[in-house]
């Protein structure tokens, strides 16, 4: 399966290095990491846990600072923007997938959907209509009104996947997104992923152990040991 | 397990640190209140006593008739009696005695009496205005050596007495008589008043030519007294008539147990003085205010520790609320540890004891810390200007008590702790639910019992024998939490109607505030404490207001008017104008004194009172609410008589003369007492000597010893020949020289009317008196015809006025007079001024009489009430004091100065009664009460916030991967707090101030326990309750501000790996 990809990369991640804390005891989680990502393509990253997935995608989303290296994402270097700027940049360029869902426990289905259609100041009535056209992609429409904790695991992560595609990224980060979820529901969950980045123009970056996840990829990149190889493509 | 809790602990350092602060600021906080209910108290009526004045602790002991031999020896006796009951304080003693009557040489008919008289410490009590001291001549080498006396100044004049005379007294009249005397005069002096002159015989006005000396009916002219050296007095064989010792304790330093102990020795002083004195005196007993002085301030104390005792369980209640928070938040933060180790296989027995122990560790080290922080809080509570100025400063010390409610407190929060941290983890529910109290109605029972407790305090007795009960303690508590809890009920519809409206809003920040606000299970989980602790604040703020103001109030009507000039001593003519002068202020003579009403009493110490003032200026005279909202110049005009009294004006120091003729052969004469008014309206009388009616001008006593007089009366005592039969025309003229070139010496616009006095008024038949100006003087001219076949000693009296009867004298009467006579309005009755009846209408009713509160009293125009008495022979017009309305600064200390009496002034009396040490422990209760709300509200707060924070901080962490800005995250924080803070500060003032309107003015009571009058009315006060809001606003925004910003920097990708 290949997408039809846009061209030049949207992603361009340059020797990126990241240690926690110092001395001997430091870990050092990302080492020299470059690589990059053409747009409209789904990547898989793989790796143990403790290899440094999380992190990675954190510098790439800009919830992290690397300790050095460059992240450019649609031509904004992320590694040089402020507060401000990584927040604008991940309303408008970068949407989150959390393994543990990240949904406000408080906001309903909906609420949860439209909460980055509010962040951009969305009218109202477009944004209801918005939310309802998300729900309906990830067949949660039936249950706008419910909250998360009245959610299965599944229909949570469907919720995040609406959410984030809410205010039309470019680039899609999701860290493990079937790590809390059944076989059977992680599958759905990754088909739905696979048809978004075909159906919006997405580019999805996903962190995962799943092989189905690996096989839907168009490229697998692996980590380990804070170092990044190149997989050969499943396809 | 031991070893896991220690982990814990440090891991969780910073949880247990908050919780450990409050149990300590919480015990802290009980300790201080139990030194206030218990050291304070002891310190107050220590202050109080250290305070007394000398009336309040003295010690008599009165001893009549001392045959002369056993003088000296009842003396020394006395002294020893005294000062060993006031063991072990220190007492100095004075002593003052005088002699049994003498007579003195006279060269007329009427027998002349006098007496030797003594005070220790002489030069004291008198001001020499000649000649020296009198020596004592006890050890002289010549016992005949005459004695050395002083005389005062109206006896030297009359006596034609000066320095270097020699007196021969006679011998006692009665007793033994022994041999007469000889006295050296050796100086004149004056009698200071308030130094006791009242004892004397003859009151120090040295003499009285009307003297009854109780040997028979006749009176005599009676001088004195012969004042001589106390040992000459003790030595010199005379019997003593009246013997006194005074002992004066020195309490300066007193405990209250050593208190406690001289009460009780001095009320039994009276049972050692007779044993003690073997039948040398013919009566004896000892009089002292010194118990009832110390019972009076522990009563008081009570009265205030009642009251100080319901802060304290208000304080109490604050901190178990803001534990009970400390401990639902720890419950909450280890709710996942608990699951995981209950997982792991921990038994709930394991968990109990683990629990208990973490508890008792806590509760022992908020007690070791809070003992010495509650001794040294609670010494600088006391040195703040109220409680220092008050005598009630203390170094920080410990007390058993102390001791014992700071280790109760911790084991009881300790307890509190455990059970709270054992229940079951709370469902944390998807959806908004009821909190606890709201689901077991809980709430409601509380509003039912704080209803049931209002109403036990509405019903509380008035008089003051009702010390107050737990209902009176625990009413105002119930209130503020039962008001506290319902609020919880009304808050979360406010919010939803919040969450409601930002639905429809097209932003995140704001709106997901108040989504996390009106949904989060534990939004609210502080409302309880922000409530209580705000309604209790402002509770305290405006019951403070309302308790200053009913002192004030209280003052207001106790003193009666702005300042008050009680006389030590009768006054003088011309004296009002004088204290006019001084003071600057509307100044009138006032009566102030017990009488009785009919055959009516009164109780023991509580006879009917008697307040008579110039009612005309009533409005600018008395002060004090009266609770049917009238004013005093309403009241007083009811009884103010529709003219002025003018008389005829005496310049100062005019000769005045009086001629009289008479018609028959039997010789009269007539004894002249004039009356005389100031500016002010004060009357005095002036009695001359007795003139003989021979048609010769005799010049009268001097009587216009001041400026602005004016003459109103004239009395004219006829002393008739007991022989003389049928009767006689008398004509008497009283010429009065004009003012000056002014003329002012013209007949006064009022007419003169003439009388003859009851009982014996058919004595005298067609009284007259006409009034004419001739030759630059005025005379006043009096007629009668005097019955001479009438009893010998009839009082034949002829009265001259410069104004008509006043007919029944219009009165207004207190509501307890009311109820106790059985009079209302229009109803007649008498009343006895001194020994004179006087006939009184029912003109108001009113709930109390300035100066005279909750007794049974009658106000009166001072006028009206000296027109009667006059009219019926009564010419001593009695003045208690003068009351001054809007009084110039510096009044007080220019009236001290007169020395004619003591000052008091509603001012003072106010500051009194909110800031001596029997009343200062209550306005610091209440800053405590204030300030400890204020920290138990911000702690709460800080502890909630930091919590909350800490549960969501992957939330926060992923709003951030959402796209909001650090900002605006802190910005969605805040305003999820402010949003329930704010309106739960805002309920807990309308908590308060419905709990100080409901029972603050029925928490104030009288110094004796009693109601107050007037009622008490609820005080908001509006500047200071906005200034309090505002402190805990800013606090507590600053407060929640500081922790979302540093909890929000900590929510970043660490949080993120952890959750992922």
């Amino acid at each position: 399966m290949t997408a039809t990809a846009a061209p030049g990369p949207l992603l361009r991640v340059r020797g990126v290095h990241r240690r926690f804390g110092a001395g001997p005891s430091a870990v050092h989680a990302l080492r020299d990491i470059s690589f990059d990502v053409a747009a409209g393509t789904m990547v898989a990253l793989v790796g143990r846990s403790g290899s440094g997935k999380t992190s990675l995608l954190n510098v790439i989303g800009g919830l992290d600072r690397p300790d050095a290296g460059t992240v450019l994402i649609d031509g904004s270097e992320v590694t040089a923007l402020d507060d401000d700027g990584l927040s604008r940049l991940r309303r408008e360029k970068v949407a989150y997938v959390f393994q543990t869902f990240g949904l406000i426990p408080v906001l309903s289905a909906a609420e949860n959907v439209g909460a980055p259609l509010r962040l951009a100041r969305v009218p109202r009535a477009e944004r209801e209509a918005r939310v309802e056209l998300l729900l309906a992609l990830v067949g949660l429409a039936d249950h706008a009104q419910q909250r998360p904790g009245e959610l299965s695991g599944g229909q949570q992560q469907r919720v995040a996947i609406a959410r984030a595609l809410a205010a039309s990224p470019r680039l899609l980060i999701a860290d493990e997104p079937t790590g809390q979820l059944d076989a059977e529901t992680g599958l759905s969950v990754m088909a739905l992923l696979r048809a978004v980045v075909e159906s919006e123009g997405v580019t999805a970056l996903v962190s995962t152990h799943d092989a189905v996840m690996i096989g839907l990829a168009d490229r697998v990149l692996r980590i380990h040991d804070g170092h990044i190889d190149e997989v050969a493509s499943p396809c | 397990m031991l070893k896991l809790l220690a982990r814990r602990v440090v891991a969780q350092w910073q949880l247990l640190a908050a919780v450990l602060a409050v149990v300590t600021i919480g015990t802290t906080l009980l300790g201080i209140c139990a030194l206030l209910v218990t050291r304070t108290p002891q310190r107050a009526v220590e202050a109080a006593l250290s305070r007394a004045g000398p009336h309040d602790v003295d010690v008599t002991a009165y001893a009549a008739t001392v045959r002369g031999p056993d003088v000296r020896s009842v003396a020394a006796d006395t002294r020893q009696v005294l000062t060993s009951a006031l063991a072990p304080f220190d007492a100095t003693t004075t002593a003052r005695a005088s002699t049994v009557v003498r007579s003195l040489p006279s060269g007329g008919d009427v027998p002349v009496e006098t007496y030797l008289s003594s005070v220790e410490g002489l030069p004291d009590h008198a001001r020499l205005t000649a000649g020296r001291w009198p020596r004592s001549t006890v050890d002289t080498a010549h016992p005949a050596t005459p004695l050395e006396a002083v005389v005062l100044e109206p006896t030297a004049r009359l006596l034609g007495l000066a320095p270097g005379s020699v007196v021969h007294l006679g011998p006692e009249l009665y007793g033994n008589p022994g041999a007469p005397l000889d006295v050296t005069i050796v100086g004149i002096v004056n009698p200071l008043p308030g130094t006791g002159w009242d004892r004397d015989p003859l009151a120090a006005s040295g003499y009285d030519l009307a003297y009854r000396d109780g040997r028979s009916m006749q009176p005599v002219h009676a001088y004195g007294p012969f004042l001589v050296d106390f040992a000459d007095l003790l030595a010199g064989g005379c019997t003593i008539d009246r013997f006194e010792v005074t002992a004066h304790p020195d309490l300066s330093a007193p405990s209250a147990r050593d208190l406690d102990a001289v009460s009780r020795a001095v009320l039994g002083a009276d049972r050692r003085l007779a044993p003690a004195l073997d039948g040398s005196v013919d009566n004896e007993n000892v009089v002292s205010r010194l118990p009832s002085t110390v019972r009076n301030a522990r009563e008081q104390q009570q009265v205030a520790a009642a009251t100080v005792l319901t802060i304290a369980a208000l304080v109490g209640v604050l901190g178990a609320a803001a534990l009970a928070l400390a401990v639902r938040l720890t419950a909450s933060v280890r709710t996942g540890e608990t699951a995981l180790l209950s997982a792991l296989g921990v038994s709930r027995t394991q968990f109990a004891v683990s629990t208990a122990v973490e508890a008792g560790v806590i509760a022992a080290l908020a007690a070791v810390c809070a003992v010495p922080a509650s001794s040294a809080l609670y010494a600088g509570l006391t040195r703040l200007p109220l409680m220092a100025r008050a005598g009630l400063a203390v170094r920080p010390g410990l007390t058993g008590t102390q001791v014992l409610f700071v280790a109760g407190g911790a084991i009881a929060l300790a307890a509190l702790l455990a059970v709270l941290a054992l229940r079951p983890a709370p469902v944390v529910h998807d959806r908004w639910h009821p909190g606890t109290l709201a689901r077991s109605g809980a709430d409601l029972l509380l509003v039912a019992f704080a209803a049931a407790g209002w109403w036990q305090l509405r019903a509380q007795p008035s008089d003051p024998s009702y010390r107050g009960d737990t209902v009176r303690v625990l009413a105002p508590v119930l209130l503020l939490v039962a008001g506290a809890t319902v609020v919880l009920r009304l808050v979360p519809p406010a919010l939803r109607g919040a969450d409601r409206l930002a639905r429809r809003g097209r932003g995140l920040v704001i709106p997901l505030a108040a989504f996390e606000a009106a949904r989060r299970p534990r939004a609210v989980a502080a409302g309880l404490l922000i409530c209580l602790a705000c309604a209790a604040a402002t509770f305290g703020v405006a019951f403070h207001a309302t308790w200053l103001r009913s002192q004030r109030d209280q003052a207001d009507l106790a003193v009666g008017t702005d300042l008050a000039l009680s006389l030590a001593t009768p006054p003088v003519a011309g004296q009002g104008a004088v204290v006019g002068t001084a003071t600057g202020g509307i100044v009138s003579p006032a009566v102030d004194r017990g009488i009785a009403v009919g055959q009516w009493l009164g109780g023991v110490g509580d006879p009917p009172r008697l307040v008579a003032i110039d009612t005309g200026r009533a409005g600018a005279l008395l002060r004090g609410r009266i609770d049917d909202g009238r004013a005093w110049a309403q009241v007083g005009a009811a009884l103010t008589p529709p003219d002025r009294v003018t008389g005829l004006a005496v310049p100062m120091e005019a000769p005045l003369s009086l001629t009289g003729t008479a018609t028959g052969a039997t010789v009269l004469a007539v004894t002249p007492r004039l009356v005389l008014q100031d500016a002010t309206g004060l009357r005095t009388s002036c009695t001359g000597e007795p003139v003989p009616l021979d048609g010769r001008a005799h010049p009268l006593e001097q009587c216009a010893t001041a400026t602005g007089l004016r003459l109103v009366a004239v009395s004219l005592a006829f002393s008739v020949d007991p022989a003389g039969t049928g009767n006689s025309r008398v004509a008497v003229a009283l010429t009065v020289p004009a003012a000056d070139a002014d003329g002012d010496g013209a007949a006064s616009a009022s007419p003169w009317t003439a009388t003859s006095a009851e009982p014996a008024a058919e004595a005298l038949a067609d009284p007259a008196v006409t009034v004419t100006n001739a030759g630059g003087s005025t005379r006043l001219e009096m007629t009668t015809t005097v019955q001479l076949d009438a009893a010998p000693d009839a009082a034949r009296n002829l009265i001259a006025t410069a104004f008509p009867a006043p007919g029944p004298v219009p009165i207004a009467v207190s509501t307890r007079f009311a109820d106790a006579a059985g009079v209302h309005r229009g109803s007649r009755l008498s009343l006895t001024v001194g020994t004179t009846p006087v006939p009184v209408s029912v003109a108001d009713v009113v709930p109390t009489v300035p100066s005279a509160v909750g007794a049974a009293a009658v106000l009166a125009d001072l006028d009206t009430l000296s027109r009667a008495l006059i009219l019926s022979g009564a010419l001593e017009i009695p003045t208690d004091a003068y009351w001054v309305g809007d009084p110039r600064t510096g009044a007080t200390a220019r009236a001290t100065a007169l020395r004619v009496g003591t000052v008091t002034t509603r001012a003072g009396e106010a500051a009194r009664r909110s800031g001596d040490p029997l009343h200062a422990a209550l306005p610091a209760a209440l800053w405590l009460l204030v300030a400890a709300a204020a920290v138990l509200l911000i702690a709460g707060v800080v502890l909630h916030v930091s919590c909350d924070m800490q549960l969501r901080a992957v939330e926060v962490a992923r709003l951030r991967g959402l796209g909001m800005s650090r900002r605006q995250i802190r910005t969605t924080l805040l305003l999820q707090h402010a949003g329930i803070m704010v309106p739960m500060l805002a309920a807990g003032a309308a908590v308060g101030a419905l709990a100080t309107r409901l029972a603050g003015p029925l928490l104030v009571r009288s110094d004796t326990g009693a109601a107050p009058v007037p009622v008490p009315l609820a005080s908001w006060p509006w500047l200071s309750e906005a200034a309090l809001l505002a402190v805990l606003l800013a606090a507590c925004t600053l407060a929640v501000a500081a922790v979302v910003t540093v909890e929000a920097r900590r929510a970043d990708a660490a949080h993120l790996r952890v959750a992922s």
